[in-house]
């Protein structure tokens, strides 16, 4: 006889891109050096969002969920418990999540938080949601992932500026009965030796905005920048994304007592096209079997896993008993891999 | 070394014929800047299975130089 326990399961995804396009044609106009096709080729991007002057990453998450409720799979009511997953809060303090609880009149009864990771924090929320879940803490836990990094990108940075865009995504996590587990089992990584290589230096404590630290300069590669903008060493962060993402995987497959070729998908952090095709032909997996969605919106930090599986889902690739690997990995150093039973 | 240098020449956007050891990093139309190197790394670990510091790749004038680094990651 099969025992059934309470186990979590994502629900339903949704998603939210603001209104503002900043095309490839916008950004060659500003960086000569760069036709469309050859920012297009590189990083497979055509197109980023970008959230307006008063648009913050809470009012990104806010819509992201409002569009969840809408597609009906749970109401706002069902909510027990915020994640928000960001690193860029509306304020200091408060939290965002307790802000969020009130726009969306989520129950004073639900628990909220904030969580601050990059481009792995989507998988990390999925294991907080999935310990809260099946331990009984909570019922149906709302995961949001919401960046702005367009507020922290130096316009004439081109080496930021033409891969990330700002976007949000709204996932429910909730309880069921089954035999079989549905999200994990789980691998973690963590390297603060490379926070350097993807930091936005000034503007909290360690260093405060100031007179120096908006100074711009400009770097070899002709990208202007200030001690108050996004800085990324992409050779670092390549170098680190090559090494690590091949072995959370192969880790995760041990753990997991299974091979490569049980994996349907494998949903890596969209960072661009680049280093995804890099990854993908280091961990030899099948083009098909490693979906690549940044054509429309670049990379969005925390929420490329979740807007890859809603349109996996939305283009009907998705079946029930789709086994799926995802991996989050950058900013931190941080890491994270999971296994999903669709 | 072929399969290295298919892949400088498509870094540099110029003829397999114009990649040699003396083909100097600075003089062609694409410049050595940060995505020629973050692509090297990544052309260079799928070749030779070592990964190399993006800051001595940016001190590297010539592909000798690149090739160079390669044979010192080798030996570890």
């Amino acid at each position: 006889m099969s025992i059934k326990k309470t186990i979590a399961k994502i629900k339903d995804i949704a998603m939210y891109l603001p209104p503002v396009v900043l095309s490839n044609f916008e950004l060659s106009k500003i960086y000569p050096e760069w036709p469309s096709e050859k920012i297009y080729d590189k990083t497979g991007i055509n197109e980023r969002r970008i959230a307006g002057k008063d648009q913050t990453a809470g009012d990104l998450a806010f819509e992201a969920a409002t569009r969840l409720f809408y597609q009906g799979q749970i109401a706002s009511q069902d909510v027990d418990f915020i994640i928000l997953c960001t690193q860029a809060p509306d304020y200091i303090l408060p939290t965002t999540a307790c802000i969020i609880q009130d726009r969306l009149g989520i129950s004073r009864h639900a628990g909220a938080l904030d969580i601050n990771l990059g481009c792995s924090g989507f998988v990390y929320g999925l294991s907080l949601a999935k310990g809260l879940i099946e331990t009984g803490a909570a019922r149906c836990v709302l995961l949001l992932t919401a960046d702005t990094y367009s507020k922290y990108i130096n316009p004439m940075d081109k080496s930021v500026r033409t891969l990330f865009g700002d976007a949000a995504a709204a996932t429910a996590i909730v309880a069921t009965d089954a035999e079989c587990e549905k999200i994990g089992p789980f691998v973690f990584g963590t390297d603060g030796s490379g926070a350097k290589n993807l930091i936005v230096e000034a503007g909290m404590y360690r260093v405060p905005k100031s007179a120096e630290t908006s100074k711009e300069l400009t770097d070899d590669s002709g990208n202007v920048r200030s001690r108050n903008n996004l800085y990324m060493n992409g050779a670092e962060v390549m170098a680190f994304s090559l090494k690590e993402v091949p072995k959370a995987a192969d880790a995760l497959l041990l753990k997991a007592e299974m091979t490569k070729e049980d994996i349907d998908f494998f949903v890596l952090h969209q960072a661009n096209k680049f280093m995804l095709e890099a990854l993908r032909k280091k961990m030899k997996v099948p083009t098909e079997k490693l979906p690549i969605f940044v054509d429309d919106c670049g990379n969005t930090v925390s929420s490329t896993i979740p807007i890859a599986l809603f349109k996996l889902h939305q283009q009907g690739r998705l079946k029930s008993g789709h086994k799926l690997m995802l991996i989050g990995f950058g900013v931190g150093y941080s890491w994270a891999a999971c296994l999903l039973n669709f | 070394m072929s399969e290295f240098y298919e892949g400088m020449a498509e870094i540099f956007e110029v003829e397999l014929s114009a990649i040699t050891s003396e083909f100097e990093l600075h003089s062609g139309e694409a410049a050595w800047d940060s995505l020629a190197i973050v692509s090297t790394i990544a052309l260079v670990d799928d070749c030779f299975n070592v990964m190399l510091d993006g800051k001595a790749l940016g001190g590297c004038q010539t592909i000798a130089d690149i090739e160079n680094l390669i044979e010192a990651a080798k030996k570890g």
